[in-house]
């Protein structure tokens, strides 16, 4: 990890009983899991049917360091608890009314739950808020999307506001957009998969 | 801390800014001379059908100079970062300058002093730099499964590239010794190959991430691209079988399917620029939308040629369309853009702060420019087909005035960008 800046994600990976207060942010193994395909279990819970047998057997199929994503109404506590004890981490994002996106990944628990209250705009980016700033992230949007969605974000805010982006990779692209509208990157911290960029307004 | 600080930490670093600069300056400085060729040539070009002469050679300049130079310096800047995926060594896209810029000077020379010598090792240089080229791009093409608008138009180009340099040096093999049966056919498929197989389909494959981009709007879907290029390919092996075999009915098929493909391909950006962010379209995009209209004009005339319909006056005018219409508009828009957009991404790292975009820009030079190849375009046409020489020789002059205001404008770009970089300077200490 090369993070110049805040040792807050490194620190929260080591706490196996860091809760969604103490550990802001999305996890670093988030970004191993955003490529994988959703099992969507909405469908099946609208029909009555119970999908837990689904799930447990696409967790088998799980080796070490995988990654499981389900999409579900609600935030599906008892199987993340239940994943838990297999071993598995989560990270939960509430995505809009009834619709939930879990991420597992098969670590050992060590991060074992996590939530985040987004909003989803509309190139797709995830926006939320933690004490540093607002945060955006774009990684997995396919260009020009990134771009677009953080000057979206940066056009909508408080002059005031510390906008903090995460990227797959350093955004040479948005840097002459952000100097035409007055923003600069303040800092960086590069990790895999996880550039962060803490913009601010110039003077 | 700075765009320039923060790439040097960056494992997806941008290429040493010198790299596409030298193609950018390349392509300005030939883009003079291609103008300066036609006006020499100016009275060859009624009833032009191919022939050795200054106007080839103008021809060449154009095409090679300004637009093989560009897609070469936007392609090493633009597609490692747009495709996520390295291109290739430093040396190698250096090396590939090294063989091209030669090569398409001595050709262009040889064509224009009519002298074979020059022209096979011209020829044969701008191959080597052009295969370079293609080995580069392709192994980064292959490491890509997620931007199939792009790729696959880009894989086109690459197989258009090596079909038209086949074709090209079997055309400059033919001079003097006249084994080609058919060379006219020849010379067409070759011309087909280059302007919409080659440099064609970079620029529908860039424009799905660069429109988007500047003008901040959603991208093209991924279905329209594998479309649209599906289509170029089938129009394309239509359009060349038809032309290598004598059979104009195929070719013109080529084209109507190439018109599918552009239609799509245009809706597509005409959805693009109704959903941007940028309310103000910038100047260049008036170029933009000129090669738009262009483009399809220039098939039509095309399917003329095809089926042998007054060649003496629809084959130059193709031509004029093609490569002077259609391609130098669209390249010379989009360069004007990525100048000052690539200058700024490499600037600050004296200051601490980018070097606006909009301080690097010289509208007024823009202007003229504009004005000039537009006319130059409009009064060529008439020229064509009235035969009139000093109408045609008015359009290069009028083209040449307009090179050079645009040369005026990338360097104006370049010493304001010195300048800036020089006036921070203080502010650091």
């Amino acid at each position: 990890m090369n993070d110049r800046t805040t040792g807050a994600t490194a620190k929260g990976l080591t706490d196996k009983d860091s809760t969604a207060e103490r550990q802001p942010g999305p996890p670093e193994w988030l970004a191993l899991a955003l490529d994988i395909e959703p099992l969507d279990v909405r469908p099946a819970l609208a029909t009555g049917e119970d999908p837990l047998g689904l799930i447990m057997e696409a967790a088998d199929g799980i080796e070490f360091g995988g990654a499981l994503v389900i999409d579900a109404p609600f935030n599906p506590s008892p199987l993340r608890r239940i994943l838990a004890a297999r071993g598995f981490s989560s990270y939960g994002r509430n995505l809009g009314p009834g619709h939930w996106r879990v991420f597992f990944v098969l670590n050992g628990g060590q991060d074992w739950e996590r939530d985040a209250d987004v909003e989803v705009g509309p190139e797709g980016a995830m926006t939320w808020r933690e004490d540093d700033g607002l945060h955006i992230d774009v990684r997995k949007l396919k260009p020009p999307q990134p771009m677009l969605a953080v000057l979206r974000l940066l056009d909508a805010v408080a002059a005031t506001e510390t906008v903090v982006v995460h990227h797959e990779r350093v955004p040479q692209f948005l840097f002459p957009e952000l100097a035409e509208r007055g923003w600069r990157v303040e800092r960086m911290a590069e990790e895999f998969a996880n550039v962060r960029l803490w913009l601010m307004r110039e003077g | 801390m700075v765009p320039g600080m923060l790439m040097m930490g960056a494992k997806d670093r941008l290429l040493p800014p010198s790299v596409p600069f030298r193609f950018f300056a390349s392509a300005v400085v030939l883009h003079v001379a291609g103008w300066g060729a036609v006006l020499l040539g100016a009275d060859t070009l009624p009833g032009f059908q191919g022939g050795l002469g200054p106007a080839l050679a103008g021809l060449h300049l154009i095409t090679l100079g300004v637009l093989g130079m560009t897609a070469m310096g936007a392609a090493f800047q633009m597609l490692p970062v747009a495709t996520r995926r390295q291109l290739g060594p430093l040396w190698a896209c250096r090396l590939t300058w090294w063989l091209y810029t030669p090569g398409v000077v001595v050709l262009s020379l040889g064509m224009g002093a009519e002298h074979v010598g020059a022209m096979h090792a011209g020829g044969w240089l701008t191959v080597a730099g052009l295969s370079l080229f293609g080995v580069l791009v392709g192994r980064n093409l292959l490491q890509v499964s997620d931007l199939p608008g792009v790729t696959r138009h880009a894989w086109i180009a690459l197989a258009s590239l090596l079909g038209l340099a086949v074709l090209g040096l079997l055309l400059v093999s033919d001079v003097g010794v006249g084994f080609l049966d058919r060379r006219g056919a020849v010379a067409a498929a070759h011309a087909v190959l280059a302007g919409y197989g080659f440099m064609g389909n970079l620029a529908l494959g860039f424009s799905y991430v660069l429109v988007p981009m500047f003008v901040l709007s959603q991208g093209v879907p991924d279905a329209v691209g594998r479309q649209s290029a599906t289509l170029s390919a089938v129009a394309l092996v239509l359009a060349v079988a038809g032309l290598v075999l004598g059979q104009g009915m195929v070719a013109v098929a080529g084209g109507v399917v190439g018109l599918v493909a552009i239609g799509l391909h245009l809706r597509a950006l005409l959805a693009v620029l109704e959903s941007r962010m940028r309310k103000r379209l910038e100047p260049f995009f008036r170029l933009v939308r000129l090669a738009w209209i262009l483009l399809p004009v220039s098939v039509v005339l095309g399917m003329a040629v095809a089926v042998g319909g007054a060649p003496e006056l629809s084959a130059p005018l193709w031509g004029w369309l093609l490569v002077f219409g259609w391609l130098l508009t669209f390249v010379t828009g989009i360069l004007q853009r990525i100048m000052p957009f690539l200058a700024s991404m490499h600037s600050g790292g004296a200051s601490g702060r980018p070097v606006l975009m909009s301080k690097l820009v010289a509208e007024r030079p823009l202007a003229v420019h504009a004005v000039c190849h537009g006319a130059a375009l409009a009064l060529g046409v008439v020229g064509l087909m009235a035969g009139s020489v000093p109408v045609i020789r008015a359009a290069a002059a009028l083209g040449l005035v307009g090179a050079l205001a645009f040369a005026l404008s990338a360097f104006l770009v370049l010493s304001r960008l010195i300048a800036q970089e020089r006036a921070a300077q203080p502010s650091k200490a």
